[in-house]
């Protein structure tokens, strides 16, 4: 079957790299000597991200006009390296799923670099803000449009490495550093996972080609036990990348770098990597149901846990970073259960209000001079409207109340749970969604219900500039709307993301009467307006700031998990390392380098003596010499 | 050179001259030889510089006679006149303006040592050397008359065949005489 | 025989390394290079017997010459030397000490 080749397809991540790269020239040339303005850097800095977004809607049309089952695009820029029977080409992939991500990461990628040319004004290193900005979001490109896991893997590190360099942004201050260096060792721990999955499945199925192609269709001769190894290694990296159990660790202290970053990174694409991993290698999934299984059981459980956290959390943007962690739960156990269009749904939609929930709690933290601690705050409702309003329909959507899109992206995940038996799966979703709608709403009436609790900076408050606030309305109006993309057909829609989706992924489509999706619908609204209510009652009339005890107070400080790292990995490793450092070092490696120069210098002192300067003893030498060499020739000439 | 003879009874054995002839260079010959290597155990055996020249001096007319056995006239005068006459007389008269004291004599103690072990050393070399004037075919060592080794010859072979080696040494002779005016005017720069 | 004169020629030349090497008076050492040089001299003197032609006594001759024009400036040198350490010693010169 021949693929369509479309040259333009490797400039979709080209763009931001170029706009990355001239930012970044500049920066340096001219950081010393005077700056260009402001304008002028986040020209460039939105073109990229801008472009790519137009091409990525031609892909899209074009894809739209293919025939259903030869809907692929490729575009092959040069042969990377080719080693015995491994060709890895770098080449770009463009099939249903991987446009639908390319639309909404350049969507969102765009309206949050205009976001921040407000947000970031006056700062002194804007550009290289920018530069950063540009890079991930061209290395985030190239780990979509991909089109086998190798070039994925480059995007993959791409990210990784510039979450490190978002996150440390503000670098003066040492916790912040830290907290990249978190990011970065976490991510690579799943990365070796992510690696060593590859290799399993390179060693079985990747002699014939180690593109996705290639790959399903010769993914039936995986045998059933390599099958699940590999499942499991790529699933580790996808846990490192999108911050489930056991590495999720990483996400909330990530929330040190500007509140842009967390938007883009750490809500609506790098995080969702994992997920858009799992989907495409939805032929290996689908034949391991165990793996799925255990993918699932991940997810939810990651979604529990975290949901709990969020609950006791007092800064705004650690609520929203273990939402997210709850979020990507929901749709690791979406896509475990394989109802992949289902989780990738919810990728789409929460990209949309998750972005919003960050960027408006941007918003808040710029009027309120960078303070985070929602019980700091309060009354903000009057000083800012914009913000509010789009907040609330963020919270809404993010609780899953119809008719907002959240509902109806979570609403199909644990309709496929409860249809495919997995009732226990099901039950957790519908208490973690009471659990979001509560918290949420405790974020939002505490931050703008209420008295102040600090009068001075109440009176300093004020709307941001509108390079802030319309990205906030767009945004709120696809939060509002998107619901209506994959509207189920109870109630009449015709879900159109999971036919689109249907040729890239393998979903496992289940069928269940239309009284039991009623049911499930029901319950979820339930267990919103449950807590929902609670939080009203709670905050709505303003709160006293809280103190813990008791279990409470075990979640407050996240069930000391990060203690227990510390112990169990951390303080041994370096114990390790000091060890190595101290006594392996100097004797065991060092030992025979320094016998060799030890042997050196005895054989110099030795010979040194020939050389004392006397020149009687050098006419001594040639006399010898002369001796020597003519026994040597009296005995040849014999 | 061929009207020395020493008078002797006339016996049969010696009734031939040039056999006689023969022998009285041979015996000319172990006598001057003798009195060379004499001369030069003397020079690098004695302590005083001023002996060791003496010394010298007897080799160096030994050997101007050992030129003369060789048929090589002028370099016989040569040898007395440059070498032993003006040389040497250099050398002693250097070593007596420098005014040696036994005290300003170097403490040779182990001399007796350095010279065996010199000797160790130098047997390969002379027994090399030996080897090869050995293998070289002999010929015999009859005193020549005219034509070979005067002044004559000598003085046409210089100008005709040698003649640039000739000037060139004289340049060789003026540099040295440049040199050692140079060498002797650096006055007041030695510590 | 010629070999007699060679042999005599080798005698002397080794006597005068053996001056070089073992003695430590300067004037001693200088001697002895001279009388390797005259060795040298026989022997050249020795050849141009044996083969009947007169280019060997023009090379000594030219030895000659050349070993009174090296006499002077040694003469010269050894003076400078005596003036600059006070001592006839060859073994005290160590300046190409490293």
């Amino acid at each position: 079957m021949e693929h369509t080749a479309i040259f333009y397809l490797g400039l979709i991540p080209l763009m931001p790299l170029i706009g990355a790269l001239l930012i970044g020239i500049l920066h340096v040339m001219t950081c010393k000597v005077g700056r260009f303005s402001d304008g002028f850097y986040g020209l460039i800095a939105v073109l990229g991200p801008a472009v790519s977004c137009i091409m990525a809607l031609q892909v899209f049309e074009l894809l739209r006009a293919m025939p259903v089952d030869q809907r692929i695009l490729v575009h092959k820029v040069f042969t990377w390296f080719s080693v015995g029977e491994l060709h890895i080409n770098m080449g770009f992939m463009a099939d249903p799923l991987s446009s639908l991500f390319l639309l909404f990461v350049t969507f969102i990628g765009t309206l949050i670099h205009i976001y921040s040319i407000g947000y970031m004004a006056e700062d002194k290193s804007f550009a290289k803000f920018f530069a950063y900005m540009n890079l991930f979001l061209g290395s985030m490109l190239i780990l979509v449009l991909g089109d086998g896991p190798v070039v994925m893997f480059v995007g993959w590190e791409g990210v990784g490495l510039c979450s490190y360099l978002l996150i440390s942004y503000y670098n003066e201050d040492r916790s912040n550093v830290l907290a990249g260096n978190k990011a970065f060792i976490v991510n690579r721990i799943g990365d070796l996972g992510f690696v060593l999955g590859m290799a399993f499945l390179f060693w079985s199925i990747g002699s014939h080609g180690f593109d996705y192609v290639t790959l399903k269709a010769n993914a039936h001769m995986l045998t059933p036990a390599i099958g699940l190894v590999v499942c499991l290694l790529l699933f580790v990296g996808a846990t490192g990348k999108s911050a489930q159990i056991p590495l999720y660790v990483w996400l909330p202290d990530a929330m040190a770098g500007p509140t842009p970053v967390s938007a883009l990174i750490h809500a609506a694409t790098m995080v969702t990597a994992g997920v858009y991993m799992v989907a495409r290698f939805s032929f290996l999934y689908a034949h391991v149901p165990a793996a799925g299984e255990v993918v699932a059981w991940i997810g939810i459980l990651t979604a529990l846990v975290s949901a709990i956290y969020g609950m006791f959390q007092d800064d705004i943007k650690k609520i929203l970073a273990y939402s997210t962690v709850s979020q990507l739960g929901y749709m690791f156990a979406g896509v475990g259960l394989a109802a992949y269009s289902a989780g990738i749904f919810h990728v789409l939609t929460h990209a949309f209000f998750k972005a919003l929930l960050f960027l408006c709690a941007g918003s808040v933290i710029y009027a309120m001079h960078h303070e985070q601690n929602i019980w700091k705050m309060g009354g903000l409702r009057k000083k800012l409207p914009i913000t509010y309003w789009t907040m609330v329909i963020g919270g809404f959507a993010l609780a899953g109340c119809p008719p907002f899109s959240g509902f109806f992206s979570k609403d199909e995940i644990l309709f496929s749970a409860l249809a495919g038996g997995h009732k226990a799966i099901w039950l957790i979703g519908v208490v973690v969604a009471g659990m979001t709608a509560y918290y949420t709403f405790r974020m939002i009436f505490v931050t703008f219900h209420g008295e102040p609790h600090s009068k001075a900076a109440y009176e300093h408050a004020h709307e941001p500039p509108p390079y802030m606030t319309v990205p906030l309305v767009i945004l709120a109006a696809g939060a509002l709307l998107a619901g209506l993309l994959n509207l189920p057909e109870v109630m009449g829609g015709h879900q159109l993301v999971s036919h689109w989706l249907a040729p890239s992924v393998l979903d496992h489509h289940v069928h269940a009467g239309e009284t039991m999706e009623w049911m499930a619908m029901g319950a979820s609204v339930l267990a919103v307006a449950i807590g929902f209510f609670i939080a009203l009652f709670k905050f709505a009339k303003g709160a006293e700031v809280p103190v813990f005890s008791g279990f409470t107070k075990f979640a407050y400080n996240k069930f000391y998990i990060d203690e227990l790292y510390d112990a169990v990995f951390v303080q041994p490793y370096k114990r390790i390392g000091s060890v190595i450092w101290q006594q392996f070092d100097p004797n065991v490696t060092d030992g025979p380098r320094r016998f060799i120069a030890g042997l050196y210098g005895i054989a110099g002192s030795a010979f040194k003596v020939l050389q004392i300067g006397f020149v009687r003893v050098y006419a001594i030498y040639m006399v010898i010499g002369l001796s020597l060499l003519s026994i040597l020739i009296s005995q040849t000439l014999n | 050179m061929t009207c020395w003879r020493v008078k002797a009874p006339l016996t049969k054995k010696n009734t031939k001259k040039g056999a006689f002839d023969i022998m009285f260079t041979e015996l000319m010959f172990f006598g001057l030889a003798a009195m060379t290597v004499l001369g030069a155990l003397g020079l690098i055996l004695f302590k005083h510089p001023m002996n060791g020249a003496m010394s010298f001096v007897v080799t160096l007319i030994s050997l101007a006679g050992l030129y003369a056995l060789l048929s090589a006239r002028l370099m016989f005068l040569i040898q007395l006149i440059v070498y032993a006459g003006a040389i040497m007389s250099l050398i002693i008269f250097i070593i007596m303006f420098l005014n040696i004291q036994d005290s300003d004599l170097p403490d040779e103690k182990g001399r007796g040592m350095f010279l065996l072990g010199g000797a160790v050393v130098i047997t390969p070399i002379a027994w090399f050397l030996f080897k090869i004037v050995k293998s070289l075919p002999g010929g015999d060592t009859k005193i020549i008359g005219n034509g070979f080794g005067g002044v004559k010859e000598v003085g046409l072979l210089l100008f005709k065949n040698w003649l640039l080696p000739f000037e060139i040494v004289s340049i060789l002779l003026l540099v040295a005489l440049v040199g050692a005016v140079v060498l002797a005017g650096k006055r007041g720069e030695s510590k | 025989m010629i070999s007699n004169y060679l042999t005599l020629s080798v005698i002397l030349f080794s006597l005068g390394i053996l001056g070089v090497i073992s003695r430590r008076n300067v004037f001693t050492v200088f001697m002895s290079i001279e009388m390797m040089l005259n060795a040298a001299n026989l022997a050249f003197i020795s050849f141009s017997r044996l083969h009947v032609s007169m280019d060997g006594q023009i090379l000594a001759l030219m030895v000659i010459a050349v070993a009174a024009a090296e006499a002077s400036l040694a003469l010269a040198v050894v003076i400078l030397l005596h003036k600059h350490k006070g001592m006839l010693d060859t073994n005290i010169f160590s300046l190409l000490k490293g």
